[in-house]
């Protein structure tokens, strides 16, 4: 049994690993396919270097952009507002929401308000904490973590309710006090969830920095787009669309790769 | 010397009387089987021996001490396997220790990992094990505590009749080479008998234990206990008592 079973969990592995480079070949095609399209429509079609230019203009901007380090700079700034947010949003409603998870009491008091405010777009707020806490980094971050605070909550409560109850028996049977049975049984069993969450807040996250940034900064990619909007740099502009599309598709795989680990004891099924 | 006394039980869920006045004693050492239909309350019974679920009336000592509560005295084989699916063989084996605060992967984790068969296993996740393995662990796991008693809820019900029978085998080898104590359910007659030194018969609505039957097959018992005479007529028994119990209460089943 061992040594058949062995090696089909090999070969499982194997197939996937397969399959895992074949998608990631042919999502590159559309990448390389979308370069080319817009290398060409820059040269041949959208010719009024006003409204659009070609890839390799931009391209040449961005190393420009790099060589003063200002691009850098920009990176720096937006990653940092972005991150400090992030971190808040995650410790703030992980907790808020193993509470919510665990406690019906709390649960009643809470769900309407929770699904109001994450279903309101919430970088409305936006100018108000440009005008509460100014131009900097705080307001950005500010933006961030409410943008990102209620995915991870309601993913995070979502998760403890579902752990199986089954397993919580267990722990109870086992003499489990009932901290134990929150970090050693509900926790661990909500920490897919959890980072499905934190990916999430991410994607929007990403929105709300450049929110930020537009409505007033001083450095950051939302700053280089809106300060070349405004001087009909469109090479620049684009500098700053496509970092942030490169930053929002690296955290998003960061992310994923991080459910993936996390979620590794299920990975690997013989039947 | 006897290690479990159940005395006057009775559990109420509402207006449903589930367990009327339950009388038994369990030996140390021995095996102890309670056999009945489904409804006849052996789950719940088993519960309150766990301390899961609080009687009504009277009382359940082990030890000579009341139980009140769950408690590490007593190991709870669930029906499903119930293991945590995010650790590996030897972290759920070592659960029951770690929540107790004790050494979770010391000797005893792998004796009993060694005990059930499961040697060279201990770092697979309960995914990659078959169901008879995953019973396997679920049973070390109830184990590594060194219980006073174990306590079955149909711990094999779940698996083939092939996994089944090798199961049945194991368990009888793990507890003789343990010593255990235990308080095992079924609803299978072929199976009450074959693992019980005695079988306690119940009946359901409201739960009764209406016989208990001392089983005098030797041990060990080999396989081929179940073909012997005297196997059929210990079987052909509690299933008379079962079905007279049934026309009794006039219950169509």
């Amino acid at each position: 049994m061992t040594l058949a079973a062995t090696s089909a969990i090999d070969d499982a592995a194997a197939e996937a690993r397969r399959a895992k480079r074949r998608s990631l070949r042919r999502g590159l095609t559309s990448f390389v396919l979308l370069a080319i399209l817009w290398e060409l429509a820059g040269r041949y079609v959208l010719t009024n270097k006003l409204f659009f230019v070609p890839l390799s203009d931009v391209i040449e901007a961005a190393a420009r952009l790099w060589s003063t380090g200002e691009l850098q700079h920009h990176i720096a700034v937006s990653f940092t507002e972005l991150a400090a947010g992030i971190a808040i949003a995650i410790v703030i409603g992980v907790p808020f929401g193993i509470i919510s998870g665990i406690s019906r009491r709390f649960r009643d008091y809470s769900d309407l308000l929770v699904a109001a405010l994450y279903a309101t777009p919430l970088v409305a707020v936006a100018p108000l904490l440009v005008l509460w806490l100014g131009i900097g980094a705080a307001s950005k971050a500010a933006v961030v973590f409410l943008t990102a605070v209620f995915p991870i909550l309601i993913n995070t409560s979502a998760g403890i309710i579902a752990t199986e109850a089954v397993l919580i028996e267990v722990a109870q049977s086992f003499g489990g006090s009932r901290f134990q049975i929150i970090r050693k049984v509900m926790v661990p069993s909500a920490l897919p969830f959890m980072l499905t969450g934190m990916r999430l807040a991410i994607g929007r996250g990403i929105v709300g920095v450049v929110v930020g940034e537009i409505l007033g900064s001083q450095a950051g990619l939302g700053y280089l787009i809106l300060v070349a909007g405004q001087s009909f740099d469109v090479p620049n502009l684009f500098v700053g669309v496509v970092a942030l599309a490169i930053a929002g598709i690296s955290l998003t795989f960061l992310a994923q790769f991080a459910e993936q680990y996390a979620t590794r004891w299920r990975r690997v099924v013989l039947e | 010397m006897e290690r479990l006394t159940v005395t006057d039980l009775s559990v109420r869920f509402g207006s449903l009387l589930a367990l009327d006045r339950i009388n038994l004693s369990v030996h140390a050492g021995e095996f102890m089987v309670l056999v009945g239909p489904s409804g006849c309350g052996k789950t719940t019974l088993l519960r309150v021996l766990q301390g899961l679920t609080r009687p009504t009336e009277g009382r359940v000592t082990l030890n000579g001490k009341p139980v009140t509560g769950p408690g590490q005295d007593r190991g709870f084989v669930f029906q499903q396997d119930a293991l945590l699916p995010w650790r590996t063989v030897l972290a759920n084996v070592g659960f029951g220790l770690e929540l107790a605060g004790k050494q979770a992967d010391g000797e005893t984790v792998h004796r009993m990992i060694e005990l059930v068969g499961l040697k060279g296993f201990e770092h697979h996740y309960p995914h990659q094990l078959s169901g008879g393995m995953r019973q396997r662990v679920n049973l070390a796991r109830a184990l590594a505590i060194e219980p006073a008693i174990l306590l079955m809820d149909e711990p094999f019900a779940a698996l083939d009749a092939l996994t089944r029978q090798t199961m049945q085998r194991e368990l009888l080898r793990i507890c003789a080479a343990a010593g255990t104590t235990v308080v095992f359910i079924t609803h299978q007659i072929d199976e009450a008998v074959y693992l019980g030194d005695r079988v306690g018969v119940m009946s359901p609505r409201p739960g009764r234990l209406v016989r208990i039957l001392d089983i005098d097959l030797p041990r060990p018992r080999p396989d081929d206990v179940k073909r012997s005479q005297r196997f059929n007529e210990l079987t052909s028994e509690i299933e008379e008592i079962i079905h007279s119990e049934d026309e009794r209460k006039g219950g169509a089943t």
